[in-house]
């Protein structure tokens, strides 16, 4: 969690990733923001994210995003 | 039938009620029948158009939605096996629904330019048929194919009655102007029963009215300068060249939010919440904030399927790993999704309709926002070193100044007929912006009288007050219902009046279409 905590950060810096459970639903990321963090996390993890998995329910959250790249990788 | 029409409210007021007096698992049959009488009756012989679009786009939706099924049915092993067989065969379905419906839309909106363009650069002749239009079809092809989008990411399983789709792509409140909705947000609720609820109903009213106030009141106004200045353009000087790009710029908002109200309203009345359009537009910080304010329905579009899909694609992040690798920092991060971005909004310019003026307004958008993105680091190097509160008021009204005076340039581009007399528009607003003209009596030979500028200028002041009012959080039909029931009366028949006495109705009056009717 912590590693990706990191990651998101230093990716998007400025935004609480840590202090909101909605970042989709509250607009908190934008779809440029999203873009980006799914090639941080591609190239960092080594998953495939596709067009399919761009819904707000993996996004929202970090843990969401830990749940989906533990899912990928599964 | 224009939603300006007498036709229209006739129309409206059969329809609503009927809708509720039949059995209500019939309503979703009168709706279809309705949407029909309604496009026939603009549209005429066009109607084909609508029916190619949606018997292709329902069959692309039950074999997708086979694909899945099947897919979804096979053991996990054999599953994984196939997978990749099932997926080629889905785009293999997804590609010739694209091919002949955007083919179609391009052989209808794009050809003539592409032929004129073809033959003046090279001496061939290719044929340029004089086509007529379909009503709203760049609506309902995109609405379509969105829908067969989502069926090949199994977003939803399609519908299987052909009727019950038609419905949902033929829907006559939106399929003038949009909004582009989505079928999982729009299809359940043309589908549902509807029991009568008065508070909707009155809210429905009540919607449409503040779209007619924008549309008859304001748009069609102001749009009788607008025309008069452009019919004669180089008969005048910068500064009313620039007069008439505002005129044109509030006439394109009232008209477009107005329409898109009347729609929601139509909606509504029928019991039937659909997509938000605006959001505000006027009191965004950033020209991309603009565009998420703006039609959100077609952002949304292009979002989840142009944008996603090109930034996600391996030659993008091909492009990506390049940047990072080449230019490092914030630049080489977002290089890639800049350029994803670009090709966005180039493609909504375009979308506006084939003509070298649309595809430099997308150049001018896409360009500036991309160049926001790759400029952002800077940016924020200098806000760092220049001692000014960057939170406060001033700076927000001067956001809010910068992005309406980018969207006005931008404006130049969409209402001249031509890109080369948009460009010399904006350097004669620059280099030949007399004052006088302001004073002298030119603003009144356009056919406006001051009266009529005072209440243009009036309503655009109700407009942002209204507008300031939600931005801060408030409900104006809420507000309204906490007055007593004098005031609530007064709050009804006020407008309406206005709509009666100063809209642009009467003898004479010839039911306007909406602006974004054409693209």
């Amino acid at each position: 969690m912590e590693e990706l905590l990191q990651l998101l950060t230093e990716t998007c810096p400025g935004i609480d990733f840590a202090g909101s459970e909605a970042l989709i639903d509250d607009e908190i990321l934008d779809s440029l923001d999203i873009v980006t963090i799914v090639s941080a996390i591609m190239d960092t993890y080594g998953v495939t994210i596709s067009v399919d998995d761009l819904v707000p329910e993996n996004f929202n959250s970090v843990a969401a995003m830990l749940d989906l790249i533990q899912r990928l990788q599964a | 039938m224009s939603f300006t029409s007498l036709t229209f409210l006739v129309f409206l007021g059969v329809l609503v009620v009927l809708y509720y007096l039949v059995p209500r698992k019939f309503q979703w049959a009168l709706l279809l029948l309705a949407s029909y009488a309604f496009y026939l009756w603009g549209g005429g012989k066009t109607v084909v158009y609508l029916l190619i679009t949606t018997c292709s786009t329902y069959l692309a939706g039950r074999l997708l939605g086979g694909l899945n099924r099947r897919l979804k049915a096979l053991p996990a092993e054999e599953r994984k096996a196939k997978k990749p067989s099932f997926d080629r065969r889905k785009k293999q379905v997804v590609l010739a629904a694209c091919l002949l419906n955007f083919g179609l839309l391009y052989i209808l909106k794009y050809w003539s330019f592409t032929a004129e363009v073809v033959n003046n650069a090279s001496g061939f002749h290719l044929p340029a048929p004089d086509l007529l239009m379909p009503l709203g079809v760049s609506f309902f092809t995109f609405q379509s194919i969105g829908y067969v989008i989502d069926c090949y990411r199994g977003k939803y399983a399609p519908q299987e009655h052909l009727g019950r789709y038609a419905l949902f792509v033929s829907f006559f409140p939106q399929i003038i102007q949009g909004p582009i909705a989505r079928y999982d947000q729009l299809g359940p609720q043309l589908l549902g029963e509807h029991q009568l609820d008065w508070d909707q109903l009155k809210y429905g009213i009540q919607l449409c009215m503040w779209g007619y106030f924008k549309k008859l009141v304001i748009a069609e106004r102001i749009g009788v300068m607008v025309n008069a200045v452009f019919a004669d353009v180089w008969g005048y000087s910068g500064s009313m060249m620039a007069a008439a790009v505002l005129g044109y710029s509030i006439q394109l908002y009232c008209d477009f939010s107005g329409g898109i109200d009347i729609t929601r309203g139509v909606g509504q009345m029928l019991g039937i919440d659909m997509a938000e359009n605006f959001r505000r537009p006027l009191f965004a910080l950033s020209l991309t904030e603009y565009w998420r304010r703006w039609h959100i329905t077609l952002g949304g579009w292009m979002r989840d399927y142009v944008f996603y899909p090109i930034a996600l694609s391996s030659g993008f992040r091909k492009l990506g790993s390049f940047a990072r690798k080449h230019f490092g920092g914030v630049m080489g991060k977002i290089f890639a999704t800049s350029m994803a971005t670009f090709v966005v909004y180039f493609v909504i310019g375009i979308w506006h309709g084939a003509n070298f003026r649309y595809i430099a307004y997308g150049f001018y958008n896409g360009g500036l926002i991309t160049a926001g993105l790759l400029l952002e680091p800077t940016f924020v190097k200098l806000r760092e070193r220049i001692p000014i509160r960057w939170d406060g008021k001033g700076w927000h009204l001067f956001q809010m100044a910068r992005t309406s005076l980018i969207v006005f340039v931008g404006r130049y581009m969409t209402r001249a007929p031509r890109l080369i007399t948009a460009l010399a528009m904006i350097r004669a607003t620059v280099t030949d912006f007399q004052l006088q003209s302001f004073t002298d009596g030119t603003l009144l030979s356009f056919g406006l009288t001051a009266f009529d500028y005072w209440v243009v200028a009036l309503g655009m002041v109700v407009v942002t007050a209204v507008e300031w009012y939600q931005e801060k959080g408030g409900h104006v039909r809420k507000w309204m219902e906490g007055r007593g029931a004098l005031a609530q009366w007064a709050m009804v028949m006020v407008p309406l009046l206005v709509i009666v006495l100063l809209g642009a109705v009467g003898q004479g009056y010839v039911a306007a279409e909406f602006i974004y009717a054409q693209f």
